[in-house]
């Protein structure tokens, strides 16, 4: 979902356009370096950002709500034909979009800014961490899932400086909260979706630049999907909660109370857990027992 | 009867005035537009008018101005017979407004109303009800300006513009090649129905299977139509670093009714502001 004329202040529509702006300047300069030492990228790069936006003009089914909606397309353009060169061509379809009634006019440097930017680079940082550990489907999956997210909180951001300047941390909460019926199965949704389409580029072997990845095992698949289902299980009824009214001040009173009630608040595991704050806490413990767990593993099924 | 004429004249005076030099800018209009293949104003004033209108807008504290801009574009769509095509590109910029509506009502100020269930807060309703008016009244006119002007018209306005070159020529290739790829898509996905795929009773998992694959297989082709796109366009004597041959400079006339309406512009921002 773009962000419509009308909506942003002018100082905030300006704000974004500059930022834009050098982002597309630093793309045209290798745009350009790279048709000088290559002519004909010139219109391969249209034909991908052409490609681009029918793919995101394109309805795609979404499960869960049966309804459908479109993918960015920013991180799979940013896999084919690098990230400086999607922030152009993001740009530029998104001047297209407006002729349709998808986003605007004057908020096209903000835009550009969440779709062409934010979830462009985001997409593609996750990719290159991924390329050399994962097999290509994941990663590129992966990708599109990073960039998916990342756009959108970058929408709900935007709109929160510009609507509530007053309170942002509090409506960037909410207005992310209200993308994610549409948003997490679509998310969902632009994963499978560039995983298959970079899969089958990179089977007919015509671009050069799609390694093929390392291949992924059957354990590694199988906890990556317990892994996506259990946090979908988790983001949907934190939703379902947060509407019925729930408090949303974290699940730290609800793990004291239900799986360590004796604990102690001056322990060294409160201390530390004070310490580090919540989020590190909780990461320390998923990374330790993922650590332990994972390499006890053969053993425990051997001893089971 | 005829008292009105020993009163103060000042008032008669002024809609004398106004009413006969309406009517002369009235008929020069039309005048206009006759001789512009039906054509008001020049696009590069347009867009340029455009802009600053939105941005005006977004500027407005009270709703009554967009919402009489909202009216305003429903009449012309209506007088251009472009109400359908208009109509249906406003749905998605209207739902996101409501989306807005929706959150400031239920979220932004104290002083709330029980309706039952909900809680609504006036003052998030006022709010929300303002970006309401700003968005439909910003999309309206940005629909509007985009259905009366071709994107041809729109890219020559940008190099009036001085974007850089290569942006307009990818703009102008992708512009092209948009349409092409449309109806490329349609084809290759009616042939995969035709073959049984993206049936309604497939899983997800198969659908989002076939759908990639037309997608993949539209980017294949594409990277290898290039290579020949390219060389058919350099035979036919095209340049990256061509030097644009100049756009038709502005006419006094075209300048003057670029002044006239933003003069309106400010005086509206003026009237919003005093209201």
């Amino acid at each position: 979902m773009h962000i419509s004329d009308g909506i942003l202040e002018p100082k905030w529509i300006f704000f974004w356009y500059a930022i834009s702006i050098l982002f597309i300047g630093l793309g045209l300069r290798i745009i350009n370096k790279r048709i000088k030492e290559e002519p004909v990228y010139l219109p391969r790069l249209s034909l991908i950002g052409a490609v681009v936006f029918v793919i995101s003009v394109w309805h795609i089914p979404v499960p869960i709500t049966g309804s459908s909606s479109h993918p960015v397309g920013t991180p799979m353009s940013s896999i084919i034909i690098g990230p400086s060169a999607t922030v152009v061509i993001s740009a530029i379809a998104l001047f297209f979009q407006a002729f349709v009634a998808h986003g605007g006019l004057t908020t096209i440097g903000a835009n550009t800014f969440s779709m062409g930017i934010a979830g462009n680079f985001g997409g593609y940082f996750v990719y290159r961490l991924l390329r050399n550990v994962s097999p290509l489907w994941f990663s590129a999956g992966m990708a599109g899932l990073a960039g998916s997210i990342i756009t959108y909180l970058t929408t709900a951001f935007q709109l929160a400086l510009s609507l509530n300047p007053g309170n942002v941390p509090y409506y960037w909460k909410l207005y992310s909260l209200g993308f994610i019926p549409t948003q997490l199965p679509l998310a969902f949704a632009e994963f499978a979706f560039t995983a298959y389409v970079i899969k089958y580029i990179s089977e007919t072997r015509c671009m050069e630049n799609i390694s093929s990845g390392y291949p992924v095992d059957r354990f590694s698949r199988n906890v990556l999907l317990l892994m996506f289902s259990i946090t979908a299980i988790i983001v949907i009824g934190a939703y379902i909660g947060y509407l019925g009214g729930a408090n949303m001040a974290g699940i730290d009173s609800t793990i004291e109370a239900m799986a360590a009630p004796a604990v102690l608040p001056a322990g060294i595991g409160a201390r530390l857990m004070s310490y580090s704050g919540e989020p590190m806490g909780f990461a320390l413990v998923g990374i330790i027992g993922g650590l332990v767990t994972g390499y006890f593993w053969s053993e425990l099924r051997r001893r089971s | 009867m005829l008292n009105w004429l020993t009163t103060d004249p000042l008032n008669g005076i002024i809609i004398t005035i106004t009413f006969f030099i309406s009517i002369i800018i009235g008929r020069h209009l039309r005048m206009k537009r006759a001789e512009n293949n039906g054509k008001l104003m020049d696009p590069r004033i347009k867009i340029l008018l455009l802009f600053f209108l939105i941005i005006s807008i977004t500027l407005m504290e009270h709703w009554y101005i967009p919402m009489g801009i909202l009216v305003l574009c429903i009449l012309i769509s209506l007088r251009l017979n472009i109400f359908r095509n208009f109509g249906r590109k406003l749905v998605f910029p209207v739902i996101l407004a409501f989306f807005i509506i929706m959150i400031q009502s239920l979220t932004y100020g104290t002083n709330t109303i029980n309706y039952g269930i909900i809680s609504v807060s006036s003052k998030g309703f006022e709010s929300g009800f303002l970006i309401f008016a700003r968005v439909v009244a910003a999309s309206s006119l940005t629909i509007l300006l985009l259905s009366t002007a071709s994107e041809n018209e729109i890219l020559e306005t940008m190099r009036w513009y001085r974007v850089p070159v290569t942006m307009l020529d990818i703009s102008s290739l992708m512009s092209r090649y948009i349409k092409a790829f449309s109806m490329e898509a349609r084809k290759m996905k009616m042939a995969q129905i035709s073959r049984c795929g993206l049936s309604g009773g497939s899983g997800y998992r198969k659908k989002m299977h076939d759908i990639a694959s037309i997608t993949g297989a539209l980017i294949t082709r594409a990277l290898v139509r290039a290579e020949l796109v390219y060389r058919a366009m350099v035979s036919r004597g095209w340049k990256h670093d061509r030097v644009s041959p100049g756009n038709r400079p502005l006419n006094m006339m075209d300048l003057l009714m670029g002044f006239v309406l933003s003069t309106g512009i400010i005086i509206l921002i003026g009237i919003d502001r005093v209201i």
